[in-house]
């Protein structure tokens, strides 16, 4: 048995025939080194490149634009780039004098759910791979795909993809299906840093990590390798690489816990920040009734498909966070919600009904329903629940390996934004990172100082 | 003999569940809350509490920030002495210890809707009264009663569908 490798090349590595003849030579010289090399590509470019999947799903969804296309045809349609790209780079290896063969997901063995656009590998059946390489030759599989199972519906099994970071997922899933030597996953910059360059130029590349680490890394912003699969990569014990197509720097190795010093395990990791938050909070008087209300709150956000995080409560409030995308169907849904309580929980009649305001401006159904109910006042008690709102946050987090164990993390974080005039609106923790909301205008700042105060940069 | 024939292909699990997959329970936490009012010192006042909890070298989790106080967790046996630092230095606090952390794991947790309204009905069902919560992109957290902890944990696994366990 050959030791295999398999080597992912993202999007940016496969958009010109310069850059895909820079990933060949990486392919062939694991080649010349004695391994196996399994090749993995993304779709060609970016959004906006002629064949990156958003190109070709805006192109299925302009003939139609009041009717969505169906999951099944768009993923078809989602699944062409990575076909494209990998046809082209497999010529491309033949051209460089190496036999190679293009696969497409299906044909590479792997099985998927049903779930059209963010499907789950469930098996793969590596056979055409390895008959590939018993021949000699190269094989170039399609990433972010699969075929579902063979069903009476789907004879010959429908073309699925995988969602986000779905080549990532592929390569590390071959990798285990495989026993690989290792996956690489070869991108536009050098390694796993420790944040984000465009915001910290002297950022520093990691030459070790773990993959919890650079899971939470990837799930707090950071765009090197995509969280899931990190998790395939641990759970089946394959060492990842990261790694640039466009140099020969010896990239971020990433490999369990049980193989790093403890300096690494307990180390801080780098500062990320991702998304566009706003933050809502609502006063609720009754002390008693806030846990009713705050369920209903969960249930209509669920009901609506609002996801909410960030939660937390006190006495007389409860907070969360909404994604700025969801976040004015959030509020129109809150505004001039009215949650009836009665003086038991499970009794009736009711005692009291609680209506949600938001500032003026925003409250416009707050407006309308609140002289509603003014003929029950005699008979029930009528409570404004205030809500105010934080539209324009960002989170910033700070990856430390354990600080539930290490004090004084916190302390640090504190001291430094809050000196430097950058407040803090909320805080989450996991065992693994820190996070704070802070405004969007002020992300950068917080980056650096936060990479400034915790020594992370380059020596 | 080929690779193929030396290693036949098998069925191999790839990727972890969808949803809810497991939930942990960390027992004998303690959960502060300590006022530090809305006025214009209130982000100094919190420096100071964080700065001085650092060091006495306890660490702290669950950091919920409010409006007038702040609030965080610590492992049971590290309660007393938070008491102990935060009476000396005059702060009005409220402390509960014998709580438990149950925390609901699951595979991108942020992308789950209604998560946060499953666990509430469960644990409304194990008359389990919630003192804080907390997220990240892979679990809920729950600060509960550790007296209630074995009925939260069935009701928990059976909202989402796990096999029971021994809490």
């Amino acid at each position: 048995m050959p030791k295999i490798i398999v080597q992912k090349f993202g999007g940016t590595s496969v958009d010109s025939d310069a850059h895909r003849r820079m990933a060949a030579r990486k392919v062939i010289a694991a080649k010349e080194a004695g391994y196996a090399p399994v090749v993995v590509v993304s779709a060609i470019g970016r959004a906006g490149a002629p064949y990156a999947t958003d190109t070709l799903v805006r192109e299925l969804k302009s003939i139609d634009p009041s009717t969505p296309p169906h999951p099944r045809e768009l993923d078809m349609m989602m699944a062409c780039g990575e076909i494209i790209s990998t046809a082209v780079m497999a010529v491309t290896l033949q051209s460089m004098g190496y036999p190679a063969i293009a696969l497409s997901g299906g044909q590479a063995g792997i099985i998927t759910d049903d779930q059209y656009g963010n499907a789950r590998i469930v098996a793969i059946h590596p056979n055409s791979i390895l008959r590939a390489i018993e021949r000699g030759q190269i094989p170039v599989v399609c990433g972010f795909q699969g075929v579902t199972t063979i069903t009476e519906e789907a004879e010959h099994g429908s073309i699925t993809t995988l969602g986000r970071g779905g080549s990532d997922t592929t390569a590390a899933a071959l990798g285990a299906a495989l026993k690989a030597q290792a996956v690489e996953i070869y991108t536009d910059v050098d390694g796993v840093k420790t944040a984000d360059p465009d915001f910290v130029p002297d950022c520093r590349t990691l030459d070790v990590c773990t993959y919890e680490e650079v899971a939470e890394i990837a799930h707090q912003g950071a765009k090197v390798v995509h969280p899931r699969a990190a998790e395939i990569a641990m759970d089946h014990g394959i060492p990842l690489w990261v790694k640039s197509t466009f140099s020969d720097a010896p990239g971020t190795r990433i490999v369990s816990e049980q193989e790093v010093p403890p300096s690494v395990r307990q180390r801080i990791t780098g500062v990320t920040h991702t998304g566009k938050i706003v933050f809502i909070r609502l006063e609720i008087a009754n002390e008693a009734h806030k846990p009713l209300v705050e369920q209903e709150v969960y249930r209509l956000m669920a009901r609506a498909g609002v996801n909410i995080y960030l939660v937390s409560f006190s006495t007389h409030a409860m907070s969360f966070a909404v994604s700025r995308e969801l976040y004015p169907i959030a509020r129109d849904l809150l505004d001039g919600m009215v949650v009836p309580i009665g003086s038991d929980p499970g009794a009736r009649p009711i005692s009291t009904f609680y209506i949600f305001k938001f500032a003026e401006g925003l409250d416009l159904a707050y407006s309308a329903q609140r002289p509603l109910l003014k003929p029950l006042e005699g008979m029930v008690e009528v409570v404004d629940v205030p809500g105010t709102v934080f539209e324009n946050g960002t989170m910033v987090s700070v990856i430390a390996g354990r600080h539930r164990q290490v004090p004084g993390i916190m302390a640090a974080i504190f001291e430094t934004l809050v000196g430097a005039g950058i407040q803090i609106y909320q805080v989450a923790d996991s065992d693994m990172s820190i996070s704070c909301l802070v405004a969007e205008n002020e992300a950068e700042r917080a980056v650096r100082l936060l990479h400034h105060r915790f020594n992370l940069g380059a020596a | 003999m080929g690779a193929l024939e030396e290693n036949p292909p098998h069925r191999v699990s790839f990727e972890r569940e969808r949803g809810v997959y497991d939930v942990e329970v960390v027992r004998d936490i303690g959960h502060v809350v300590v006022k530090v009012g809305s006025g214009e010192d209130r982000n100094d006042r919190i420096a100071r509490l964080f700065r001085q909890v650092a060091d006495e070298h306890i660490p702290i989790f669950l950091i919920k920030l409010h409006r007038s106080s702040v609030s965080f967790a610590v492992r049971g046996d590290a309660l007393e002495r938070v008491e102990a630092l935060l009476a000396s230095k005059g702060e009005r606090y409220r402390a509960r210890r014998d709580l438990a952390l149950v925390n609901v794991i699951a595979s991108s947790m942020r992308d789950l809707i209604g998560v946060m309204v499953r666990i509430g009905d469960a644990l409304q069902r194990a008359n389990a009264r919630l003192f804080a919560t907390g997220d990240s992109h892979n679990s809920v957290q729950c600060l509960i009663e550790e007296a209630r902890l074995h009925q939260a944990v069935h009701e928990l696994r059976a909202e989402f569908g796990l096999e029971p366990t021994d809490a």
